[in-house]
């Protein structure tokens, strides 16, 4: 209903919509009479009549009229909660029924002495207004949903799904029972037991999922009651209302966006007069966006207002003694902008009761980030502002990878780790080095603080691990970024996350326990206190969430790093075959990432254009390279052999769809090979001269020839790739 | 089936109390307050947690901290799997396990032969028990539950020290 009148703001001439709130309004007084809630319908009755005359066309929708109706909304749930409260409606003095009657009845006849001219009151009764709206429905938010938070709405058929599933996990869990031990069906049940698990918690998950909307629907009221009060005019738009999240995560992020829209009014967009002096609509917009993206839900707070100054965010941080001005003076956009998001910052000249104390956005990041998401901040002076928030579909169950330290298991969540390194035994010497008390690691061309979780977690160190290399595991969180040194990396696993008792859960480190497959318990890390115990400081440049282009670049760096040393190989054979007379067979290998495809072609499909071999393959033309007379040699054996025995198929020949790099770009070309042996790690030998333009590398203890065409003449293959797509 | 025996054991003046083995001593529980009894398991270590707490085993689809009676005594960690029992707090809102040597049987005693702690008590035993009865075949300690909450112990201070006493004494 709040909904409708809001919009009737914008359409004020739908019928529809005011007959839509009327009839509401109508069902409330009529319901409230038959059960004896005097006061609830007299209030309701005074809407009624006021409805009635805006629905008959003798009002014209205005301001002060939705403003009026919208107390009245208050005025009905207030007397609502007492009823739901108490089974009364309650009498306290404080309650002022009359006077919204009053009003109400004074709108309607104020209306009808206007009537058919229709015009809206002046505004000079914005001034007498009062300024209860913003109490009102600060009341409202906070108290507006106590029976709908208890409650969820399921789809029947989401329902029925479930205990159909429950039915069939009783009947798999009856055959297990009956089951003996190594029965030879015991592998198939566990089968069945894990599929029946699976559909299951997805369906469960899929019950608790609640549409986004239902987060935005109490925003266009808030908006326009800020907006006033604000002296503002601000429009507020929706996108993504029906992307699902997590109930429970639903209600964790409602007062971090209720947060980020206020400040989005009151410090976003600007005065109607700025903005038309900056050549912009006197109406600000914010949009409030929800979409799916990689695992997680993101929701975009964006604004078209004035944007967020960099330099008066430095001078801010200045002045609190936030940064030193040398500070200041190296400090990147994306670095300033982060400053926002400490305690007790607020750039704004005035404090206002809607906001600009300074609690605000260290208390949406601080909220998102309990529930594991983040928050990122794109701003764009004159533009306008954009808040992202970045939160996990689910919070029960997440991907974790299960490590090994002093003789007992833990759980690191995914979404900290940055990547796994193994440095051998041998190595580990001289890798890591000291400063002070420090540990580090040269990680390619950074310094990596080390953390040892035995020794930080004060366990028992295992004497066994001495033996063996280093494990580390680089995490980062919160700005933290280090390696973990454990004594073993095990599997990941898809964890469910249980809750600590209190006592557990003041120690810090840990953030709950969870049952991993084989029974036992695994305490879960949390990444950032143990990088705070361990006293690595928070790197400004890293976990900025601004730059995070920047940190994809860097990771697809990183992956172009690893595939210099490392790459996988795609190991063949070729020329002719090893029982010829002159064994002249070779291996070869390419870079798998050069290898779109392997495919077996007939030998009648390979056809001739000039002398040179072609193939149609998914209607391109892509010319066969034939280097060791492969096809002229299966052609004349085909002859023979159809010759001897004609029911033979045609043979076929192997061919390796590749992406070659070429002078200009890359092109498809296909390889024919005598067979394609194995697909394996190898690691490029550096280029030696000696040994003349051919690149050499080691796949699995071998000296094979990669082929020259393939040995990033043209750049790593990645790049090669990216350029095709 | 209990709950005539409780009836029972109430009308005879005499109540139902567990025996459990902890050290050299000999403890009980009054039956009603126990909720279940977890056999041999081995509670997963909490590192950097207070010496008391032997850990954390699964229970029920819940992660249940327990509580090492012998490290509240003071007496050295005993390896391997140990019992477990359950207990709730009044509101049914914290659970938590006391972790035991051994639990012996069920047996009635009566009313009459409690005995309040007395005075010479340290400050700790003073905590941890609850009068004692007096039967034939020696002192049974009186345990009280609600005293033992991993919560409680936490809130009373006396046991943070246990780890660095028993460290500083040479083994």
């Amino acid at each position: 209903m709040e909904l409708c009148l809001t919009e009737l703001e914008q359409r004020p001439d739908d019928g529809e919509l005011v007959a839509e709130i009327f009839r509401a309004v109508h069902t409330i007084k009529g319901t409230t009479g038959f059960l004896g809630f005097g006061r609830l319908e007299r209030l309701a009755h005074a809407g009624e009549s006021l409805l009635g005359a805006l629905r008959d066309g003798k009002l014209a929708v205005s301001t002060v009229l939705i403003s009026g109706l919208l107390e009245l909304m208050d005025g009905l749930r207030m007397i609502l909660q007492m009823i739901e409260a108490g089974g009364t409606e309650g009498e306290r003095s404080t309650d002022n029924d009359s006077e919204l009657i009053a009003l109400l009845t004074k709108l309607k006849g104020e209306g009808e002495e206007l009537g058919p001219e229709g015009d809206p009151p002046s505004h000079n009764r914005d001034a007498g207004q009062p300024v209860s709206p913003t109490a009102a429905s600060g009341a409202a938010v906070t108290a507006g949903s106590s029976t709908q938070d208890k409650t969820l709405r399921i789809d029947v058929e989401v329902l029925n799904r479930m205990m159909n599933l429950v039915g069939e996990l009783v009947l798999t869990r009856n055959q297990i029972l009956r089951c003996s031990p190594g029965a030879k069906d015991f592998p198939e049940l566990a089968r069945r037991l894990d599929s029946v698990t699976a559909e299951l918690r997805e369906s469960v998950m899929r019950a608790r999922m609640q549409p986004v909307g239902h987060l935005f629907r109490k925003f266009p009221r808030m908006v326009r009651d800020l907006a006033r009060t604000c002296g503002r005019t601000v429009r507020i738009e929706f996108e993504g209302q029906e992307t699902g999240l997590d109930k429970s995560l639903l209600e964790a992020v409602r007062d971090p966006l209720t947060h980020a829209v206020r400040n989005a009014v009151d410090h976003g967009i600007e005065l109607a007069e700025e903005r038309v002096k900056a050549g912009k609509p006197a109406e600000g917009v914010i949009r409030l966006r929800a979409f799916h993206q990689s695992g997680s839900v993101v929701i975009e707070v964006i604004d078209d207002g004035a944007g967020i100054s960099t330099e008066r965010v430095l001078a801010k941080a200045m002045e609190r003694g936030l940064v030193t001005v040398e500070q200041a003076g190296t400090m990147s956009q994306r670095e300033a902008l982060q400053l926002i998001f400490v305690a007790g910052f607020s750039t704004t000249q005035q404090v206002t009761n809607v906001s600009g104390r300074g609690v605000g956005l260290d208390v949406v990041r601080a909220n998102v980030e309990r529930v594991g998401g983040s928050v990122e901040l794109e701003s764009r002076v004159e533009l306008g502002t954009t808040l992202r928030m970045r939160v996990p579909l689910t919070l029960a169950i997440i991907p974790a990878l299960v490590l090994r330290s002093g003789g007992q298991n833990f759980a690191l969540p995914q979404n900290s780790l940055a990547e796994l390194v193994y440095v051998p035994r041998r190595e580990a010497e001289q890798t890591v080095e000291r400063m002070g008390t420090t540990e580090l690691y040269r990680l390619r061309e950074g310094l990596l603080p080390l953390v040892w979780l035995d020794r930080l977690l004060g366990l028992e160190q295992s004497a066994d691990t001495a033996e063996l290399g280093l494990s580390i595991a680089v995490v980062e969180s919160e700005g933290r970024r280090f390696g973990l040194v454990v004594d073993d990396l095990k599997a990941p696993e898809e964890i469910v996350v249980k809750p600590l008792s209190a006592e557990l859960r003041e120690i810090g480190v840990f953030s709950g326990a969870t049952v991993l497959g084989n029974g036992t318990l695994a305490l879960i890390l949390d990444v950032a206190a143990m990088g705070a115990r361990a006293g690595v400081r928070p790197v400004a440049e890293e976990g900025n969430v601004v730059g995070m282009e920047l940190a994809r670049a860097e990771a697809a760096q990183r992956v172009l790093a690893q595939n210099e040393i490392e790459s996988s190989m795609v190991i063949y054979e070729t020329g002719k075959d090893g029982s010829a007379e002159d064994g002249k067979s070779e291996r070869m290998a390419m870079p798998l990432s050069a290898v779109e495809r392997i495919e077996s072609v007939p030998l009648s499909e390979i056809e001739y254009a000039g002398g040179r071999a072609v193939l149609q393959y998914r209607g391109e033309l892509i010319p066969l390279e034939d280097e060791c007379g492969m096809l002229r040699e299966m052609s004349v054996a085909e002859g023979t052999a159809s010759a001897g025995n004609a029911e033979k198929d045609g043979a076929t020949a192997t061919v390796l769809i590749c992406l070659r790099p070429e002078a200009r770009g890359v092109r498809r070309v296909g390889m024919v090979v005598r067979r394609v042996l194995d697909v394996s790690a190898g690691t490029l030998l550096a280029a030696d001269a000696a040994a003349s333009e051919e690149q050499l590398a080691i796949v699995k203890n071998r000296v094979t020839t990669v082929h020259r065409d393939f040995a990033r003449v043209g750049g790593p293959p990645t790049a090669i790739l990216k350029e095709v797509a | 089936m209990r709950r005539t025996a409780e009836r029972m054991a109430d009308a005879g003046n005499t109540v139902s109390i567990c025996s459990l083995r902890v050290g050299t001593g000999m403890f009980g529980i009054d039956t009603r307050q126990i909720r279940e009894v977890l056999g041999t398991t081995a509670p997963q270590r909490v590192p950097l947690a207070p010496e008391y707490i032997a850990g954390v085993v699964p229970y029920r689809g819940d992660v249940l901290t327990t509580v090492s009676f012998r490290a509240l005594l003071g007496l050295e960690r005993r390896a391997g799997a140990n019992c477990v029992l359950v207990f709730a707090d009044e509101e049914n809102e914290e659970r938590f396990g006391l972790m035991v040597d051994g639990v012996g049987g069920v047996i009635a005693v009566g009313r009459s032969l409690l005995e309040a702690n007395p005075s010479g008590l340290d400050a700790r035993s003073q905590e941890l028990f609850d009068g004692a009865y007096k039967l034939q075949s020696g002192l049974m300690v009186r345990l009280d539950p609600q005293r033992l909450r991993p919560s409680r112990l936490a809130e009373s201070g006396l046991f943070d020290g246990l780890k660095q006493e028993r460290q500083g004494e040479p083994r």
